[in-house]
């Protein structure tokens, strides 16, 4: 498994825990109240339960069934019915590669994590799940124009296939650019995490955002579902 | 004014009204009505009370109100002075207000109605009731994107309303429903939100965000 893209920076904020799936691999992903993001194979190594389901304590998630803290580095290091016992140091969570660039949150659930570089600096848009196989979203974002922002002399350019990640460059100075990383949730499930580059106003991003659910009502379509 | 609610713990409309009265502070008592399995809001009695059949009925010396729209109203008028969670100063956050009030009754007959079928087995067309319910997501999902780009934390600005609370029901207990938050980030956001208020209070199915209470434990 590569490297994948699983939320925006800005959507997971402190305190914050969340699922994400990529293929069979189901995980919990957190911040810290310090703003440590970790992701971890979303099963509790007491009793399976879900991590996603937990809650932030600091800089501990706490499962949510028998409240077992794990630290950042998914050492358990307190167990409430027996306050008094420093748990043994097999009792970890399984913890995946992590990085966190350019407003998007990597993981790689196998093997080293290595970001994409999205070559300037960007504001968040959103992320917004499609139910199409991650080719039929990308030719969709690359083919559908916007009117005023991503018109029909927008640039579509592949910067990267695994994972798949598109910028939209419009042509001419000041023009507001999109970078989209897709995240292969499995074969009909795929997820589109938007930026624009940092010329965008609040009004561009609102545009943007109404323009990637219009995107998705179109592929969904021709892709012959319609959620 | 004190007041009456008829009440079934595990219906989504009662807790609406829960809700906001305890996030108001204002107190009240509960008549518990055998929804399941007993059927109690079809008896006769019950009928005479609410023509319906449905759960809350909010009484208060002659006032009856059948709608849990209408009750959050009636309670945020009465109980917060501020005027801000029904913003009778601020025309456009009101009609706001009013708007997503009545996309949270959609919320009821979508969510609300397979959320019934798939914890009571209540006959129902699956698959519809899961479309429609998957559109108001992504509606809600659109809108709560919307706001948090221009800075507003909530359905209808940077304050709560009884609209939030009124939509936050269903929403929240879609995963009763099977219908999970996980592809939902502005949702999710949202409600995490709504759990940190102050007075919040869980149900069955909606929980607390446990990370602002007090740490009690030895942990950290
Ligand atoms: N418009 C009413 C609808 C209330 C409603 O539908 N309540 C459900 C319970 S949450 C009910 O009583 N349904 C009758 C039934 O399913 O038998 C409100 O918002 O209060
Ligand atoms: S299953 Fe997690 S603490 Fe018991």
């Amino acid at each position: 498994m590569s490297t994948q893209p699983v939320s925006l920076s800005r959507d997971l904020t402190i305190k914050q825990v969340m699922r994400a799936e990529l293929g069979d691999v189901d995980m919990a992903v957190w911040r810290s109240a310090s703003g440590v993001v970790s992701a971890w194979e979303n099963r509790c190594p007491h009793r399976g339960m879900r991590l996603s389901h937990g809650f932030v304590r600091g800089e501990s998630l706490a499962c949510a069934y028998h409240g077992w803290h794990y630290n950042c580095a998914g050492a358990c290091h307190y167990i409430p019915a027996h306050p008094e016992l420093a748990p043994p140091k097999t009792i970890k969570a399984n913890a995946y590669n992590i990085a966190e660039a350019s407003g998007i949150i990597w993981v790689n659930a196998t093997g080293n994590v290595a970001p994409i570089d999205i070559p300037s600096s960007t504001v968040p848009v959103r992320s917004i799940p499609i139910a199409c196989p991650v080719e039929s979203a990308l030719n969709g974002f690359s083919k559908h124009t916007h009117q005023s922002l991503l018109t029909q002399h927008t640039q579509a350019e592949i910067i990267a296939d695994t994972p798949y990640v598109l910028a939209l460059t419009p042509v001419g100075s000041n023009s507001v650019g999109v970078y989209i990383a897709f995240q292969h949730v499995n074969d009909s499930t795929t997820v589109a995490h938007i930026t624009a580059t940092d010329n965008a106003s609040m009004n561009d991003v609102v545009a943007l955002s109404r323009w990637a659910n219009e995107v998705r009502d179109i592929t969904e379509f021709s892709a012959g579902v319609s959620e | 004014m004190s007041f009456t609610l008829h009440d079934y713990v595990l219906s989504g409309n009662c807790y609406k009204v829960r809700l906001l009265a305890q996030l108001l502070e204002v107190s009240y008592t509960i008549n518990p009505v055998d929804f399941h399995p007993g059927k109690a809001h079809k008896s006769p009695s019950f009928l005479a009370l609410n023509p319906h059949g449905t759960l809350p009925v909010l009484e208060s010396g002659d006032t009856v109100l059948t709608d849990s729209a209408a009750m959050l109203v009636w309670i945020a008028q009465q109980h917060d002075k501020q005027h801000t969670w029904w913003p009778i100063n601020d025309a456009e956050c009101l009609a706001m207000t009013v708007q997503w009030l009545g996309f949270s009754s959609q919320l009821t007959e979508s969510i609300g109605q397979l959320r019934l079928h798939t914890m009571l087995n209540r006959p129902a067309d699956a698959e519809t009731l899961r479309r429609q319910s998957i559109r108001h997501l992504r509606e809600l999902e659109n809108h709560l994107t919307e706001q948090s780009i221009r800075g507003q934390a909530f359905l209808c600005g940077k304050q709560p309303t009884v609209a939030d609370i009124a939509c936050f029901a269903y929403t929240a207990l879609s995963p009763d429903a099977g219908l999970e938050h996980t592809l939902y980030p502005g949702i999710r956001g949202w409600l995490h939100r709504i759990r940190c208020l102050e007075g919040f209070l869980t149900m069955p199915g909606i929980y607390e965000a446990h990370e602002t209470r007090n740490e009690h434990t030895a942990a950290s």
